[in-house]
């Protein structure tokens, strides 16, 4: 049984590089590096624009994911034959005729220095191939070593896969950094028949941008990790639910979805072994709260977007009242290398207690604004100076915002803080998702607080009181602490509203919603009370 | 027009997706696509589609942000809120909209949409732009008018 699943694909794989090689034999390629990003910035169009006006040779012009350096998009690549290359940054129609020149001389252009800065100091292994791997191909990341993880995954035990991940030490990416193999591990001690995967794609928090990356660049890296973790805890269907805004990342998985599919990676006897999973595609409709994974599941089943009271957790009862494992995209997109590589090489980068690497996503005053991956434990200076490029000419930094409206504001002097799962710092800082938006000394710090608090307020879904009813009040009673000539007690009050939301809301959201307020009072207490405008 | 479509909803529902609940949100994209917004009427046929109550339909609709009801003729222009976006030019270009646009074109916040890095982003018609500045959203209005 054990020698058709590794001919069958190995077949796979080698009739795959052979169309490809075929194919490539002769033709220059040229990546474009179409996001949903540099879609704003007309990545689209200029790709087919490429592909209609350039008739120089024989071409072959590639849509990719975007590589993360958002700051130099729209990117073009091209791949001689030779193995050179060149790289266009930050192209728009202008540029056209000169990309066509340089094509017809093959000239080779390196890439601009803050390009190979970005690059240079980041750990890149979820990131490698993105920008550079056409997502609508199967055959370029089967050729590319794909579903290599998925196969030995199948000769081994589901228990053995669970294992080898629990010695990864890798955990969860969506925010609550619990561990992973845990999940799967208690999902599969279940006794029920029947049991699901969701993907949680829906990525909804301001400041946040990976899982798109990921799901735009390789859709197939995700689908792989979630085939194993399906195996792994005994799920016979995984959904993956998809942000309503992400339009490109839908689009670019169903078409994954259907190429494994139509190849045998999805549906029964997988690789012809005995592991039976399907994948189906949902689409999400807009809410902060539906990341959540209780909302989630009331979504899918066709319910009122409002979590459920926990316990009984998902994995003992969740969609459908049937054990349940949700993991976030990031998550299951480093399933496939750690099977691959092992456990071990895993388990060296980043921190001892968390390990691996993270995406950042880094959006605000910087130079090079843009999704990053380093190690777990990277300063905030790592990630906002070294890589980042630090702040823009003439606007120094002041504040930053980590983690999204559910974690707090550091000022610039926390810039040495460790990014790692648990609090950055008492108050109410923690890393979130990964997102960074650093705004310079021009933002009034008040208005920044209360954004965030406005946004925690409009996106409560109004189950439970404390956070129906507290999350306004916050807003209202920041308005009032300028209005205060002494405002001693207005802050007592507004400490201990967060405290009650901490104690009291039924779902993360309410949970977290005293941390901006929190974090903002610790920091900035006298520009929230307009202290130094009197003085 | 839309007497034909409204025949043509039910067998649609019937052919496209199975009588369970858990359809609804595919369904009510399906129905938004179709119609750009969701008509009152069409949560009925839902509700009978997939035999749930259609007060729940109406509540669970209702629910999410992305679910209209209604839709606005006007042109519209949306302006990303995100810190990033906000701090980064969008309070100046909504600032710079509202004074020199009329009635004609409706100027709206969003929440965020998650294009942080090319900040500012602004939506007009569907369409989203970044790295955005006055000028280059009233040039693209200017271009959708004709």
């Amino acid at each position: 049984m054990i020698d058709p699943m590794l001919s069958s694909y190995e077949q796979m794989v080698f009739d795959a590089v052979a169309r490809l090689e075929n194919y490539r034999i002769g033709r220059t390629r040229v990546v474009v590096q179409v996001g949903q990003c540099s879609a704003s910035v007309g990545a689209s169009l200029l790709a087919d624009e490429l592909k209609s006006s350039l008739n120089v040779g024989d071409l072959d012009v590639v849509t990719t994911g975007c590589d993360g350096a958002c700051f130099a998009a729209p990117q073009v690549i091209v791949n001689y034959q030779s193995g050179d290359a060149s790289y266009f940054q930050n192209v728009n129609y202008e540029d056209l005729p000169e990309i066509r020149n340089s094509l017809v001389n093959s000239e080779c252009r390196k890439p601009s220095i803050s390009l190979e800065r970005f690059f240079s100091l980041q750990h890149l292994s979820l990131m490698s191939g993105i920008g550079d791997i056409d997502p609508y191909s199967l055959d370029e990341y089967l050729s590319a070593g794909g579903y290599h993880g998925l196969l030995k995954a199948l000769y081994m035990t589901p228990a053995d896969v669970t294992l080898e991940v629990a010695q990864s030490g890798l955990l969860g990416r969506g925010g609550a950094y619990f561990p992973t193999s845990r999940k799967w591990e208690t999902a599969r001690n279940t006794d029920s028949p029947e049991r699901f995967l969701v993907v949680n794609a829906e990525e909804g928090e301001p400041g946040l941008f990976k899982d798109r990356h990921i799901l735009e660049g390789m859709p197939h890296r995700l689908l792989e990790g979630a085939l194993i973790a399906a195996y792994a805890s005994g799920c016979s269907k995984c959904y993956v639910y998809v942000n309503a805004e992400a339009n490109l990342s839908s689009e670019r998985l169903s078409e994954a979805i259907r190429l494994a599919q139509d190849t045998g990676l999805i549906g029964n006897h997988i690789l012809g072994s005995d592991f039976n999973c399907t994948v189906e595609l949902r689409i999400g409709a807009g809410g902060y709260v539906c990341g959540e994974e209780t909302t989630l599941i009331n979504t899918m089943e066709g319910v009122r977007r409002e979590p459920r009271l926990k316990p009984p957790f998902p994995v003992e009862s969740g969609l459908f009242q049937k054990p349940t494992v949700i993991n976030n995209v990031e998550t299951l997109a480093n399933v496939p290398a750690i099977l691959l590589n092992g456990a071990a090489s895993f388990a060296q980068i980043g921190l001892p207690e968390a390990t691996g690497t993270k995406l950042y996503s880094l959006s605000g005053s910087v130079c090079r604004p843009g999704l990053m991956e380093l190690p777990m434990g990277a300063t905030l200076r790592q990630i906002v100076v070294d890589v980042g490029g630090g702040n823009l000419p003439e606007k120094p930094a002041k504040l930053l915002a980590v983690g999204g409206p559910s974690s707090g504001v550091l000022p610039i002097s926390e810039i040495d803080t460790r990014m790692k799962p648990g609090w950055l710092h008492e108050s109410g800082v923690v890393m979130g998702g990964g997102g960074v938006i650093v705004l310079d000394e021009e933002v009034p710090v008040k208005e920044v607080v209360r954004s965030l608090a406005q946004y925690n307020a409009s996106e409560s879904c109004g189950k439970c009181t404390p956070c129906r009813e507290g999350t306004p009040r916050v807003v209202e009673m920041l308005s009032q602490l300028e209005e205060d000539d002494d405002s001693t007690n207005t802050i007592q009050d507004l400490e201990l509203l967060s405290d009650i939301l901490a104690g009291a809301s039924l779902c993360g959201l309410g949970q977290m919603a005293g941390n901006i307020v929190k974090s903002g009072l610790y920091f900035f207490r006298d520009e929230l009370t307009g202290k130094n405008e009197k003085m | 027009m839309i007497v034909l479509e409204r025949k043509e909803l039910r067998p649609m529902l019937v052919a496209k997706y199975p009588r369970e609940k858990t359809y609804l949100l595919p369904v009510l994209h399906f129905i938004q696509e179709e119609f750009d917004f969701i008509p009152e009427w069409a949560l009925q046929i839902v509700s009978w589609h997939l035999k749930v109550p259609a007060s729940e339909v109406y509540g669970a609709a209702t629910s999410y942000s992305d679910i209209k009801f209604f839709v606005d003729d006007k042109q519209t222009v949306r302006i990303c809120s995100g810190l990033s976006c906000w701090y980064m030019g969008g309070k100046s270009i909504y600032d710079q909209l509202s004074s020199v646009l009329g009635d004609e074109v409706s100027i709206q916040i969003t929440d965020c949409a998650f294009t942080c890095s090319m900040a500012p982003l602004v939506e007009v018609e569907g369409q989203w732009f970044s790295r955005a500045t006055g000028k280059s959203v009233l040039s693209q209005i200017a271009k959708r008018s004709d």
